[in-house]
C-alpha cells in the first residue's frame, strides 16, 4: 500500500535517493544530505508544535511503499512563506505614459520588488518518482496537502501559493536571470539558485535591486520568459489549474517563473471533501478516492476504492482503515479523485 | 564690424532663416516662425525689464554692422523649470554588497532629477555657417558672461549649459533608441522637435521616473552617456575653459553632458575690468589679440572686441564707429576682459 505521511528522520536516505533522481525534482528541494537532514528536522518540528518554529512551520510529507519502505515522493507546504523572512517576489504591473498633448498612450510593463506573498501559505518540495508521475498517486502526493491544510485549517492562511520554475533554454541557462539578476549578482543562475536554497535569503535583498524594473529595458528573450512555465513544470501546472490555482501577477524574481494563488476554499478537493465515520468492512467496491484521517501529526492519506453513501458513516475496507490508522467508529476524510 | 546687442522684432527673418539651417539638435532654436517671433518679443521684454527677473529669457544678437544683418545668436534663460518641469538624470551608482557571499557590486544608476529647477542657463547657440571663423564664436558665446558680470542679481549664482549629445550620421541617438523610444513610439528628431516648441515637459512626463540600471541599456547607449556630439566639441572646450565642469547630469533624451559654473568663477567674469572710455581718432582695423568690450547697459547691452592695444591701464581708447556701435560717450564706464583665456605658460 502507498501513503502519505509525515517525513521522519529514517526517511533521509530514501529521501536522498529520490531527489538525486534529477528528473523526480518537480520544486526546489535540496539535494545536499546536511540541508535535507535540517529540512526532515524541520518538519518534525513542525508537527510536534516546537514553539520554536511557531508561526514558521514548514511540513515535508513523504509517499511510501509501505511493504517496500521505498520513498517514492514528497511534498510540503510552508504555513508562511518566508518563513519569518521577508518572501520575495516579482509583482508584474502595467503603468500608462500617456500625454493628451503629444497624443501618445502607451502602456509600459514594470515589475516591482515585493514581499506582499510574505506569510501566505506556499507549496513546496514537490518531487515524484518518475514511475508514478502519470499516475493517481501524484494526485495523492500533492493533494493530500489540501486535505491536510482543510483539516487543520487554523493553522494555515487561506491564500495558497505555488511557485513554479522558470523558463530556462537548452543549456540550463534562465534569459531572466541573465537579463536581470545576473547584472547584480555576478554569479549564474544555478549558483544563485543554489544560494537562496541554502544561504539565507538575506543576499536577495542585499543583491537585488531596489528600484522597479521596466520590462521594455530587458532582452527579448528575457521578456519572453517572464511568467512562463519550466518545459518540465508544465503537467504540474496544469494540474493546479485544474485544482483552482490562477495565474497571478507575481514572478520569481531569479527566474521570471510564475506563481500561481489560490483560495484553499476554493480549492476543488477542499471543496469536494467530506468526512465520515468509518465501519470497517471486509471487501469494498467503488470509485477510487482520496482518503485521508484527520489527525494532525500522525496524519495519514491513501488512495482507496469505496462507495460513498447518504448518511454519517462510510465503510472501509480494513487494510485501508488500519493504513490510515483509523480505528472502528474514527473519522476519515476523502475527495474524489 | 562684429556687434553684439539685444535682438530685436526686425531680426525674425534672419533668425527664422538661421533656424532653417540649424537643423536637428538645437533644440532651443526650431524652424517655426511664430515661436521665434514669440521667442524675441518675450527677449525685447525682458531687456526692458518688462518681465519678471526669473521669467526672462535674453536673447543675443550677432550682426555684421556692414550688412547690417544679423547672423548669430545666443541666449540667457534667466530660470528653467519654475514653470514647467525641468528634468535631467543624474549618473549615480548603486551598490550592492553581502558579506556573506563577499560580493561587492556597484551598478552605474541613472536617477531622474530636478536638479537645476532655478538655475539659469545658457543657451540658444547659433552661428550662421559663414560666420564660423575668427573670434565670431567665442564672441557670441562669451558676451553672455559680461552680461552677468554685470547684472548677476538677476540670475541664480550657478549657470548651466546643456551640451547636446551624441548622434550619429544620420541624426539618431543610441541613447534615445535604446530608452525613450521604448517609452514612446517616435523618432529623436520629432522629439527634438517637440522640445524645441516648448514640449519637453510634455515628453519628459512619459519617460521613465524611476531610476535605470545602466546594465539594462546596450553597450552603444551606455557609452554615449556624457557624450557630446562631435560638432559640440569645440563650444564644449569652450565653456571648459571658461571653468565650467561636467556636473553629472545629462539631458534625458540624448544624454548629452550638462556643465555648470558658478557665475563668480567664470573666467570672463573673474578676469574682467571696468574701464573709462577715452575717445580716439584712431581706428584699430588689426585685432590681434581680442579684447572683448561691453557697454554694461541692461537694456541696450553691446559688445564688441577691440585689440589689447587700445587699452592703458584703466581706459580704453575707442575710435568714433566703435563709440557709437556701442552707445558710449568719452569718460563712460565699460567693462573689458580678453576674449580667450591666456594659455599657461
Amino acid at each position: 500500500m502507498i501513503i502519505v505521511r509525515p517525513s521522519r528522520f529514517a526517511d533521509l536516505p530514501g529521501i536522498e535517493k529520490l531527489v538525486n533522481e534529477s528528473a523526480a525534482r518537480l520544486s526546489t528541494l535540496p539535494s545536499d544530505r546536511d540541508k535535507l537532514g535540517e529540512k526532515v528536522d524541520y518538519s518534525t518540528r513542525s508537527f510536534a508544535g516546537d514553539d520554536e518554529v511557531s508561526g514558521k512551520e514548514r511540513y515535508l510529507f513523504v509517499m511510501e511503499d509501505t511493504e517496500t519502505r521505498e520513498i517514492l515522493g514528497t511534498s510540503g507546504m510552508d504555513a508562511s512563506a518566508g518563513n519569518g523572512a521577508p518572501f520575495y517576489n516579482y509583482r508584474l504591473d502595467e503603468l500608462i505614459h500617456s500625454s493628451q498633448q503629444l497624443d501618445v498612450y502607451n502602456e509600459v510593463d514594470i515589475l516591482y520588488m515585493t514581499h506582499e506573498l510574505t506569510g501566505t501559505t506556499a507549496l513546496c518540495s514537490l518531487s515524484i518518482s518518475p514511475r508514478y508521475r502519470k499516475t493517481p498517486y501524484f494526485d495523492l502526493l500533492s493533494r493530500s496537502r489540501f486535505m491536510f491544510m482543510q483539516l487543520h485549517h487554523t493553522r494555515f492562511v487561506q491564500r495558497i501559493i505555488a511557485e513554479i520554475q522558470g523558463m530556462q533554454d537548452e543549456t540550463g541557462n534562465s534569459p531572466f536571470w541573465e537579463s536581470l539578476g545576473r547584472h547584480f549578482f555576478d554569479m549564474d543562475f544555478a549558483t544563485a539558485d543554489y544560494y537562496s536554497g541554502i544561504k539565507s535569503k538575506t543576499f536577495i535583498a542585499e543583491m537585488m535591486p531596489s528600484h522597479p524594473v521596466y520590462v521594455p529595458l530587458l532582452s527579448k528573450e528575457a521578456q519572453d520568459a517572464i511568467a512562463q512555465p519550466h518545459s518540465s513544470a508544465a503537467d504540474n501546472c496544469q494540474f493546479l489549474y485544474r485544482e483552482g490555482f490562477k495565474l497571478g501577477r507575481h514572478i520569481d524574481i531569479f527566474d521570471g517563473g510564475p506563481t500561481l494563488e489560490a483560495s484553499r476554499s476554493d480549492l476543488n478537493t477542499v471543496k469536494s471533501m467530506k468526512r465520515k465515520q468509518v465501519k470497517l468492512s471486509e471487501h469494498q467496491v467503488g470509485l477510487q478516492y482520496l482518503m485521508c484521517n484527520t489527525r494532525f501529526n500522525e496524519f495519514r492519506a491513501t488512495l482507496a476504492n469505496m462507495t460513498d453513501g447518504m448518511g454519517d458513516v462510510l465503510r472501509l475496507k480494513r487494510a485501508t482503515a488500519e493504513s490510515l490508522q483509523i480505528a472502528e467508529g474514527g473519522d476519515v476524510a476523502f475527495a474524489p479523485l | 564690424m562684429m556687434l553684439i546687442r539685444p535682438i530685436v522684432a526686425d531680426d525674425l527673418e534672419a533668425l527664422y532663416c538661421m533656424a532653417q539651417s540649424a537643423g536637428v539638435g538645437v533644440t532651443t532654436l526650431p524652424a517655426n516662425e511664430e515661436l521665434l517671433a514669440s521667442r524675441i518679443e518675450h527677449s525685447e521684454r525682458s531687456f526692458s525689464r518688462s518681465v519678471d527677473p526669473q521669467d526672462a529669457y535674453y536673447l543675443f544678437a550677432l550682426e555684421d554692422t556692414e550688412l547690417k544683418r544679423v547672423v548669430g545668436v545666443s541666449g540667457i534663460m534667466a530660470r528653467v523649470g519654475l514653470d514647467e518641469v525641468w528634468y535631467n538624470y543624474r549618473v549615480s551608482t548603486t551598490v550592492n554588497a553581502s558579506k556573506e557571499l563577499g560580493i561587492h557590486k556597484q551598478t552605474p544608476t541613472l536617477y531622474l532629477t530636478n536638479d537645476m529647477t532655478d538655475c539659469t542657463e545658457i543657451c540658444t547657440l547659433f552661428l550662421h555657417a559663414d560666420y564660423r571663423n575668427g573670434h565670431n564664436g567665442q564672441l557670441l558665446s562669451k558676451c553672455r558672461f559680461l552680461y552677468l558680470a554685470d547684472f548677476a542679481e538677476y540670475f541664480s549664482s550657478k549657470i548651466f549649459a546643456e551640451m547636446r549629445g551624441y548622434a550619429d550620421e544620420d541624426g539618431n541617438s543610441p541613447f534615445w533608441e535604446c530608452l525613450g523610444r521604448k517609452f514612446f513610439t517616435m523618432e529623436f528628431s520629432k522629439a527634438d522637435y517637440l522640445t524645441g516648441l516648448g514640449n519637453k515637459a510634455f515628453i519628459a512626463e512619459l519617460m521613465p521616473k524611476y531610476p535605470i540600471y545602466l546594465p539594462f541599456l546596450t553597450e552603444e547607449a551606455r557609452e554615449v552617456i556624457g557624450q557630446v556630439h562631435p560638432h559640440t566639441r569645440p563650444a564644449l572646450a569652450m565653456l571648459e575653459s571658461e571653468g565650467f565642469n561636467f556636473n553629472g547630469l545629462v539631458d534625458i533624451f540624448d544624454a548629452g553632458p550638462l556643465v555648470e559654473v558658478f557665475v563668480r568663477n567664470i573666467r570672463s567674469v573673474r578676469d574682467s575690468i571696468k574701464r573709462h572710455v577715452m575717445p580716439s581718432q584712431q581706428t584699430v582695423s588689426d585685432i590681434e589679440t581680442p579684447i572683448m568690450v561691453s557697454n554694461r547697459s541692461f537694456e541696450n547691452f553691446r559688445v564688441a572686441l577691440i585689440d589689447q592695444s587700445q587699452i592703458k591701464q584703466d581706459v580704453v581708447s575707442l575710435s568714433h564707429e566703435l563709440q557709437e556701435n556701442l552707445q558710449l560717450e568719452s569718460g563712460d564706464m565699460v567693462r573689458t576682459v580678453p576674449l580667450r583665456a591666456k594659455r599657461a605658460e
